[in-house]
């Protein structure tokens, strides 16, 4: 079983990364590219066969691979602040040197960026566009303060001129089947990951790897084979052993630390147990609807990050119920401010950290293991 | 009703507001817009204010509402949209729309006829206009004072006496600058650039060069439409995700005025503008224009700036 799983993560990561330099050879893809930011509706572009890459994951990867600093300094050269989310910072140090831990990104024939996450990621989009000289597409998402109708009338439009610019440009027709096909995919792979991340909280799994697997929900949701990984993973990890170590149930509330072997500081945190995490479920997209757009808009507009304060506590309150935690590490991140605030109102005892989660020199460690044992006190 | 506005999407078409301009704030939110950070404190702290109207367009903005949640001041969040075309202008129409209503119920008070209050706007945004066209001939100090007087009160109340009461003096100067910024807070920085020799001969402010002359042209279609319009399609901000167009309008117009230098001033951890100087400094470079970057940390940091004007002065 582990082996098919092993197959099939293989068999996704190397297709991904085929046009990334280390690997292509000079080989240059066969059908037209865009570079995405993560909650674009990446099924229309799957249904037109476009290859689509995520300069967000490679951020998080250039730091997996401790080669942010260097990037991070170059993004400086750049004239780019390293006050912004240094998710940009890396990957402008990373193009500008054209240089990473897989090579460079494939070059890009269009970008498309959205602001259902946060609106920083238009903003870095624009630098991409200007460097690349390419077709700059920016989707709006109003969220859930707007009437429903109005705003899906918004969207809608938006997809249908996202869909004829993609027509123009790989001079193809697209297939409305296609995409529904695509999108039916995506629905399963939410699914399944659902069963998957059940888990933590009675096995004994580390959350590292969930925090390293979703990566697939993010990059390769709409492939058939992902649903077929996570399905095995989740049938793997519930025949594990119940976890009884006697450690304090917390719940992450944030990104994980790219940068750090574990994705979260684990040498000041064996007295916790992570039995739940905010970051794990926001690819967990609601593709309901009736029909093809109404699917992506219900998906695309209604991501946690574009929700209400008041609905994403009511969310947040729901999952850290369901984990059991008894308390909660907050992470004051300072490349995404959209992110800090979902953790205001939490009922349970938390303590707030100080992170960035690709910059490693931003977390105080004597501090954060001060802040842990500060929050054992409040247990009880 | 004195409502408290962020940004130049809040269109004063609908109902009188107060322009943020500046407060000395707790400042308490970490990695996190100063200018931003002070509008929430006056909002909290100011009992003279009692409502708020700001934008969805950065980052900083977007979570306002979760730092005023235990505020019982009326708030509302204009979700400016991130593109400019047709379908972009019907949305934010109806934004205002709402925004009209949300008002209304809020006050128990019907507002009054736009139509009236948009011949009043296009009236002030054309006197702009007519002294911005001749800023090398007057003081920017007193400009920019003017229009930021000129904000702070009711719209049916202004007489434009502050503005009117600016004289041509045909200032001396060493050189001929362009300012290039969000809402200028700290009108001492302007003091100090001024006291430097440098004469800012056009700028692309939002209190400034993207309202003057910005009218709404016609209004015999939708009154909101036409409001929308004109807020959408004139000089953008950097939160409109048009960089090309930006620079393109800025570099023409900085060409034609003879300007030798740049002056870029932005708040420290005011994303939009950060990514934009990234942008604008190579292109600026590209064309041996000088540019100094200024950063401040609040709606009234002034630290630093005076020694760098001076510095950057020099090098001109």
């Amino acid at each position: 079983m582990a082996q098919t799983i092993g197959k099939i993560q293989t068999r996704l990561m190397r297709e991904y990364y085929k046009y990334f330099s280390k690997y292509a050879k000079g080989k240059t893809p066969e059908s037209k590219v865009a570079w995405v930011t993560s909650f674009v509706p990446v099924e229309i572009l799957e249904a037109m066969d476009i290859l689509y890459y995520y300069p967000e994951s490679y951020a998080a990867v250039i730091a997996a691979s401790e080669r942010e600093q260097e990037l991070l300094a170059e993004s400086e050269r750049q004239f780019l602040t390293t006050d912004c989310c240094s998710y940009s910072c890396c990957i402008e140090g990373c193009v500008s040197l054209e240089d990473g831990p897989r090579g460079k990104l494939p070059k890009p024939d269009i970008l498309i960026a959205t602001n259902n996450q946060c609106n920083t990621l238009p903003a870095w989009w624009n630098i991409l566009a200007e460097r690349y000289n390419v077709p700059l597409v920016i989707l709006d998402y109003p969220g859930e303060d707007m009437e429903k109708e109005i705003a899906y009338r918004y969207v809608k439009s938006q997809h249908d001129d996202l869909i004829s610019e993609l027509e123009k440009l790989t001079e193809s027709k697209f297939e409305p089947e296609k995409l529904a096909n695509v999108i039916s995919n995506s629905e399963r792979s939410v699914k399944a990951w659902q069963n998957v991340i059940l888990n933590l909280r009675t096995k004994d799994i580390k959350p590292t790897m969930l925090f390293d697997d979703i990566n697939y929900l993010i990059t390769a949701r709409c492939k058939e084979q992902t649903a077929e990984l996570y399905d095995m993973m989740a049938s793997e990890l519930s025949q594990k052993e119940e976890i009884t170590d006697g450690k304090i149930p917390v719940f992450w509330i944030g990104y994980p630390l790219w940068y750090h072997q574990d994705r979260f500081f684990s040498e000041i945190m064996y007295d916790y147990r992570i039995v739940g995490s905010n970051y794990i479920t926001w690819w967990n997209l609601d593709y309901s609807g009736n029909n093809s757009s109404e699917k992506l808009f219900n998906a695309y507009n209604y991501t946690f990050l574009n929700l209400s304060q008041k609905t994403r506590n009511a969310r947040l309150s729901k999952l850290i119920k369901e984990s059991g935690a008894k308390c909660a590490i907050s992470l004051r991140n300072k490349s995404c401010k959209c992110d800090f605030v979902s953790a205001k109102d939490i009922s349970i005892p938390k303590s707030e950290i100080e992170i960035d989660m690709i910059d490693r020199s931003f977390l105080d460690i004597e501090k954060a293991t001060g802040v842990l044992e500060l929050l054992k006190t409040t247990i009880h | 009703m004195k409502i408290l506005s962020m940004s130049g999407f809040v269109p004063e078409e609908i109902c009188d507001t107060v322009r943020f301009s500046g407060y000395t704030g707790e400042r308490n939110i970490t990695h996190f817009c100063g200018y931003a950070n002070d509008f929430i404190s006056q909002v909290m702290l100011d009992d003279s204010i009692d409502g708020a109207i700001f934008p969805r367009s950065c980052d900083s903005t977007r979570i306002i509402p979760s730092y005023l949640k235990g505020s019982s001041k009326f708030q509302y969040q204009l979700k400016v949209p991130a593109r400019s075309d047709d379908y972009a202008i019907e949305y934010f129409a109806m934004q205002l729309k709402q925004l009209r209503v949300a008002i209304e119920e809020y006050y128990h008070e019907e507002l009054g006829d736009i139509s009236n209050r948009i011949e009043m706007v296009n009236c002030r945004n054309e006197i702009i206009g007519s002294y911005y066209e001749k800023l090398d001939r007057i003081s920017y100090k007193d400009y920019i004072d003017a229009i930021h007087e000129e904000l702070s009160v009711a719209l049916h109340e202004s007489k434009h006496d502050e503005l009117n009461r600016i004289e041509v003096t045909n200032p001396t100067y060493k050189h001929r600058v362009y300012l290039i910024g969000s809402f200028l807070a700290n009108t001492d920085i302007i003091r100090k650039i001024e006291g430097c020799g440098l004469k800012i001969v056009g700028d692309n402010l939002p209190e400034s060069g993207r309202i003057q002359n910005s009218i709404v042209e016609s209004f015999d279609e939708d009154v909101y439409a036409a409001i929308s319009r004109k807020v959408l399609s004139r000089r953008l901000s950097p939160t409109q995700n048009n960089f090309s167009k930006i620079i393109s309008f800025d570099v023409n117009e900085m060409c034609k005025l003879h300007a030798e230098g740049v002056i870029f001033v932005s708040q420290k951890y005011c994303e939009p503008y950060d990514y934009l100087y990234s942008v604008y400094k190579k292109k600026l470079d590209e064309l041996h224009i000088p540019v100094l970057h200024l950063s401040l940390s609040n709606s009234e940091d002034l630290s630093k700036a005076k020694l760098m004007i001076e510095a950057f002065a020099d090098t001109l």
